[in-house]
């Protein structure tokens, strides 16, 4: 395929990627996010494609394979909603080119019914249907698809929108600590008790941010084997927050002094539930029964179009068990001991009280509405 | 103050001692103490913070009572060190000052804001060393202190026996001094060995127990009996108590639990418990076919030595840290744990984490089962696990981190702003407990108030 033959660079870009996602080298999903973009950017520019289709297609398989490599393909969905998005307002004529005009078109379903209320950041694809009016984009009216003579030119006339669009999704992610830490202080009083698990750069952000208006004491349990609560707590008592470390046996012992408990997360589900590192269906199950409000501080790069129907705990990754159970003991080793050491937890839409965004604070059930709003229904299914 | 008194008394050149020879002059002795005790925390602090996180700790803990009189303290004594400078003719002496006098005040203004953190944690058991033992403590009981210290004996059960086996040997050794009788003096003589061991390490509920048990048995003794058969006496009572409240009551309950154990059963438990272990071999040894999940977690770690136990009988064991209990609780079929001690209203205070296991298994629908002797039984009712606790030394007592991780990597030390908290222990609700097994049955939670009228006697 064309396309493809011609983006060997890039690939070499994918693959180096691909690697380090999955010997672990990329820490954090911010910055896992960041370099997906980064790559995709690539990806695009060298791009040739002569309609939409391919351009999209190219994307879907650079995106499965990321996702093989560690499985949120997220950026990778919202770059494909964007593109479409800066797609549909260049071109603005083909009706089968606009997503949610050809979904709404007969079939009946909540989800259209909470697509036609949301205001978009272009001109609604239905008003095309009223002509060729007056559009932002100059370029409009020029743009051809599958044009026989030159089939670089609908690439050409659509790549600088495509990577302002991008530029724009890697904008969202570099200001995401800063968003999600702008109203900090309205969530934390003063001298509040604070529980956290691990070591979150968003909540450290989040905490700091607060720190600068409130002081209020932070307890943070170690979160074994990563034991990334100690990095936590360093970090948070250097900006001078009273802070604790505890180890995680005592969640429950402390719980009935703590006033809220702030977690970070991996991944938020399409239902509202979450993947958030093993120990935090600890915390907000202790919470739910001192009845302390749970707050989930993540980007919107975090928010997944999937379910987790099957894996009812979430042991979907696994680290190394050496770190539980260390290899100087080994006679135990070689006995039948099973050492078990999962990366995630599963915790349930029920348990959260409010996700903190980058795009403002959403409950778990409006969770949904979100997705909807990010990602395009075809992307779900890389 | 009026500037200092100019006697011509120059003490040798010791730089650190100059500031508190000036100031004994002026404060009252108990301010002295404070400032030497703020020093010597500065001091401590100011030595890269590793070797000695007990002088520290005890400053600190000194310093959250009175916060607001060591407020004034440093500002008076940082006056005072100003004035030494001048007078000092060393040069690294009057720095030396400057730096104890800029310390004290920034440890001043970390006080205030420690303070209300420290407050809140405070009535927690801090690790003492183990002080020069006063009066005269035999060599067993010293051995055992320093024992318990460093945590080579654990468990309630454990501390139990090795208490009353020591006290055999000091009920042996003793003597009644003359115009005395066995039955009044030998409680005085045992109650600084007794001092001796709270201090090392707080008591624990069987522990006090067993004493007060002790205490009626001895001052029931016969006058008239000559005193080596009152001893014998003594120690035979002792033996039948670890005989029957402990060994024998630990075997009926082996085999009423062993009982509720299925083939094809997994069995989760949690940190060590010499009651479990004893069920789970039994009924191993008995034939049937189970597997175990020992979840374990800092501070102590103390499911590694059930799992070598176990591993060794050849059973099947799974073992994880407490946060992964999400992922297999579901694989459970019943949930095994012991206890330190248990309450009227049914709670149960036990190893710090166990809360939170039979939490999670009591939202899974899996019985709860606490495996407990009725000698545990404490009357009064703790509410949570704050109102009694004790905390674990700092630092990695019990090598309790994976060697895969560096060391700079964790904190093993207090520092500003920064407080490491290790409780041992915590209490589990009886809502989160199926049932308790002692030896005189089994016991739903809310009735565990009724044990003292079952055993037909006040405990």
């Amino acid at each position: 395929m064309a396309p493809e033959a011609s983006t060997s660079t890039s690939h070499r870009s994918v693959d180096v990627l691909v690697s380090k996602l999955r010997r672990r080298q990329v820490v954090g999903s911010r910055e896992a996010a960041l370099e997906t973009v980064k790559v995709l950017r690539q990806v695009v520019s060298r791009a040739k494609f002569s309609n939409i289709d391919q351009l999209v297609g190219l994307i879907r398989l650079v995106g499965r394979r990321l996702v093989e490599a560690q499985p949120k393909g997220n950026t990778v969905r919202k770059i494909l909603h964007h593109i479409r998005e800066e797609y549909n307002t260049a071109t603005k004529g083909t009706a089968s080119s606009s997503s949610a005009v050809s979904s709404s078109k007969g079939v009946f379903s909540i989800a259209n019914f909470v697509l036609q209320g949301q205001p978009r950041k272009q001109p609604v694809a239905q008003k095309s249907e009223a002509g060729r009016t007056t559009t932002t984009t100059s370029m409009s009216m020029s743009v051809r698809e599958n044009d026989p003579h030159d089939p670089d030119s609908f690439a050409k006339s659509l790549k600088p929108v495509l990577m302002e669009a991008i530029q724009d999704v890697l904008d969202e992610l570099e200001t995401v600590y800063d968003n999600v830490s702008k109203n900090a202080k309205d969530h934390i009083h003063s001298d509040e008790i604070i529980l956290t698990i691990g070591h979150s750069k968003t909540v450290e952000a989040f905490l700091k941010s607060a720190a600068h208006y409130r002081s209020y004491t932070v307890i943070v349990a170690e979160t074994s084997p990563s034991y990334s609560g100690h990095e936590m707590a360093r970090s948070l008592s250097s900006a001078g927050i009273s802070t604790f470390l505890v180890p995680d046996s005592s969640i429950y012992a402390i719980m009935s002094r703590v006033n809220k408990v702030i977690l970070g997360a991996h991944a938020i589900l399409a239902n509202g539930g979450m993947f958030a590192i093993t120990g935090s269906l600890l915390a907000t199950s202790a919470a739910r029964v001192h009845s302390v409000p749970v707050v989930v501080c993540a980007g919107q790069f975090k928010l997944t179009p999937l379910w987790n129907l099957y894996h009812e705990f979430g042991a979907l990754d696994f680290a190394d068990p050496s770190s539980v159970l260390g290899f100087e003991e080994g006679r135990l080793v070689g006995k039948e001991v099973e050492v078990v050491n999962p990366y995630y937890d599963y915790v349930e839409p029920e348990q959260v009280d409010v996700f903190i965004t980058n795009d403002g604070d959403h409950p778990p059930s409006s969770v949904y509405r979100l997705i909807k709003e990010t990602y395009d229904d075809e992307d779900h299914e890389l | 103050m009026a500037p200092p008194p100019s006697l011509p008394v120059q003490p040798p050149n010791g730089p650190e001692s100059r500031p508190p020879v000036k100031a004994q002059k002026e404060m009252s002795k108990a301010e002295r103490r404070e400032l030497q005790e703020k020093q010597r925390a500065v001091k401590a602090a100011a030595k890269a913070g590793g070797s000695s996180s007990q002088p520290n700790q005890k400053a600190a803990a000194k310093q959250a009572p009175p916060p607001l009189t060591s407020n004034a303290m440093p500002k008076k004594g940082g006056k005072l060190a100003d004035t030494a400078p001048p007078r000092t003719p060393a040069a690294p002496s009057g720095r030396n000052t400057r730096d104890v006098k800029s310390a004290t005040a920034a440890l001043a203004e970390n006080v205030p804001m420690n303070a209300r953190g420290l407050r809140i944690f405070s009535h927690f058991g801090l690790p003492k060393p183990v002080s020069l033992a006063k009066g005269d403590i035999h060599p067993v009981i010293l051995r055992l202190a320093l024992q318990f210290s460093n945590f080579k004996i654990t468990g309630a059960n454990a501390r139990c026996i090795a208490t009353l086996t020591a006290f055999k040997t000091v009920i042996q050794d003793y003597i009644t001094p003359p115009n005395n009788t066995l039955s009044r003096h030998l409680m005085t003589h045992l109650s600084p060995q007794i001092s001796h061991l709270v201090a090392a390490r707080p008591m624990s509920v069987t522990m006090g127990n067993a004493i007060r048990q002790l205490k009626l048995e001895i001052s029931g003794t016969d006058i008239d009996l000559p005193e080596q058969d009152a001893k014998k006496a003594l120690c035979q009572k002792i033996d039948n108590y670890i005989r029957d409240r402990i060994m024998v009551a630990d075997q009926v309950i082996e085999e009423t639990t062993g009982n509720k154990i299925k083939d094809g059963d997994v069995i989760l438990t949690y940190a060590r418990s010499s009651v479990v272990e004893k069920v789970l071999l039994g009924a191993h040894s008995e034939g049937r076919q189970f597997s175990v999940i020992v979840v374990d977690s800092r501070p102590m770690l103390e499911g590694k030595r059930l799992l070598s136990v176990l591993a060794e009988a050849d059973i099947h064991c799974s073992y994880l840290l407490l946060p992964a209990l999400g992922s297999v609780i579901t694989e459970a079929s019943m949930v095994l744990v012991g206890a330190h001690s248990i309450h009227s209203n049914g709670s149960v205070y036990s190893r710090a984490g166990t809360a939170l296991v039979a939490m999670l298994a009591k939202q899974q629908s899996i019985p709860v089962i606490v495996c407990c002797e009725t000698y545990k039984f404490s009357e009064g009712v703790q509410l949570d696990s704050f109102t009694k606790n004790e905390l674990a030394p700092l630092g990695d007592t019990f090598a309790s981190f994976p060697l895969t991780k560096p060391r700079d990597t964790l904190t093993l030390v207090n520092s500003p702003n920064l407080e490491i908290l290790n409780p041992l222990y915590d209490l589990t609700p009886p809502t989160s407990i199926s049932a308790v097994v002692t030896e005189v049955g089994v016991i739903p939670p809310n009735s565990i108030g009724s044990i003292p009228l079952a055993l037909g006697r006040l405990l």
